[in-house]
């Protein structure tokens, strides 16, 4: 596939820079990317530093949960020194409680018919032209899957609020739980076919250690890299790569 | 006797790294004390340079107690690689800890982050205390490509660094390897004593 030079407007800085340079400036605009990892491996701090950067940069956004209340999600992100409070006060990053929407919408919060996942989406898109967000995340979408009943019902889920939000020119991250060590994208093997990008969290065991490492395995419209890196979790820079040190152990 | 040999080496270390910009040296373990007090003296006595000290070989807190004036030194930062990992868990703001000595490219991300706060303009050093130590640790492959990876970064950067291995009867055949990466080899010997 020939990758064109995209300009700088049609990219979306994630605003940590050494993911922007593997990217090759940043994530398409509009494009739907899974973000995949196992349970601890950075999917959800990386989702809200790309959330953050974004608003710091003018661009507003938001962030739906359906795996953790949010008065947890925000204890958990305010160790982290690129977390800024008033950027939610300001209403430049909205989070939202999926399970809260559901539950007004008079839904069965633990399985969508149909006509729920549709009232659902409609609900999803309806929030994101309003707000005029230009960055989306779902966290995850692993859980939201796990609410729809039928492979068909995530694929269409997932393809029409794809496309609505590439219309909107919106960038979306959707984190996706797999197990650990393994190398799969996704739990029902839909969600990657659907999406432009793919961000994958791992880690390599040394000497009983475990590293973390990040890998880009797909991104439509970029020339970006494919090599595995390290990937670093700390409070004062949040997400950082490093180059992963190769020997065979 | 002691100030004899200090002095000595604090002047051999401070003349070679002036002209290069990586030094090596490989000393008895017996001389390991005096070395690094040359180290700590040369860096209390030039403020105006900026210094990160990785340990892998004592804990910071040790190193803290056995030097008392680095406690307040503001030109030197220390990345300690041992104490995590042998439970202890005290913090220090002039410290980095790493969680465990394999961690090698956390290691060289902390490096990096701290000299990326010195001024553009300050004369930056590095030391590894040590590569012998490392290699304790990681398989010699791995710390081969550390090593390489470091030194290549810092080159770039215009950070010097100092890089030790404790040689006993003769110098690991892979410490052998790496040491000669560096610019200048300084040999510290008994028989200076």
């Amino acid at each position: 596939m020939e990758v064109t030079e995209l300009s700088k407007n049609e990219l979306c800085n994630t605003g940590m820079e050494e993911l922007d340079v593997m990217l090759g400036g940043g994530i398409p605009t509009g494009s739907t990317v899974l973000v995949v990892g196992s349970s601890g491996s950075g999917k959800t701090t990386l989702a809200m530093q790309f959330l953050i950067n974004g608003a710091k940069q003018g661009e507003r956004g938001v962030f739906f949960t359906i795996t953790e209340p949010l008065f947890k999600l925000t204890k958990n992100m305010e160790g982290f020194e690129f977390y800024d409070k008033k950027l939610i006060e300001s209403g430049m990053v909205n989070l939202i409680d999926l399970r809260i929407i559901s539950e007004r919408l008079g839904l069965d919060t633990e399985k969508y018919t149909v006509e729920d996942a549709s009232a659902l989406l409609d609900i999803l898109r309806d929030i994101a032209d309003e707000l005029n967000v230009k960055r989306l995340i779902i966290d995850s979408i692993t859980a939201l899957c796990y609410r729809l009943q039928t492979p068909e019902m995530i694929r269409d889920f997932i393809f029409k609020l794809g496309s609505s939000l590439a219309a909107m020119k919106c960038t979306t991250l959707l984190t996706s739980e797999v197990p650990p060590r393994k190398f799969q994208y996704s739990q029902y093997n839909i969600e990657e076919f659907i999406s432009d990008g793919i961000l994958f969290l791992g880690d390599i065991e040394r000497k009983g250690d475990l590293i973390r490492t990040f890998q880009i395995v797909k991104m439509r419209g970029a020339a970006h890299s494919r090599t595995k890196t390290a990937m670093s979790i700390s409070s004062k820079s949040g997400i950082e790569l490093m180059p992963l040190l190769k020997s065979r152990e | 006797m002691a100030n004899v040999l200090i002095d000595g080496l604090k002047e051999r270390i401070s003349n070679a790294i002036k002209i290069n910009q990586s030094i090596g040296i490989i000393l008895p373990g017996t001389n390991y004390p005096d070395l690094i007090q040359a180290l700590f003296e040369h860096i209390q006595n030039n403020p105006e340079e900026a210094w990160v000290y990785i340990t892998v070989t004592k804990p910071y807190e040790n190193l803290i107690s056995q030097f008392e004036f680095l406690k307040d030194a503001k030109n030197i930062k220390f990345v300690d690689c041992i104490s995590r990992a042998a439970g202890i868990t005290k913090a220090s703001d002039n410290c980095v800890f790493i969680e465990s000595p394999t961690m090698l490219e956390k290691l060289s991300l902390e490096i990096i982050n701290i000299f990326k706060e010195v001024d553009e303009n300050t004369k930056k050093y590095l030391v590894i205390d040590s590569l012998t130590n490392l290699i304790i640790y990681n398989d010699p492959d791995i710390v081969t490509e550390f090593f390489y990876y470091i030194i290549n970064r810092t080159r770039t950067k215009d950070i010097h660094t100092i890089s030790l291995a404790i040689e006993e009867e003769e110098l690991d055949k892979y410490l052998n390897r790496l040491i000669y990466l560096n610019d200048k080899i300084l040999k510290v010997r008994d028989s200076f004593i």
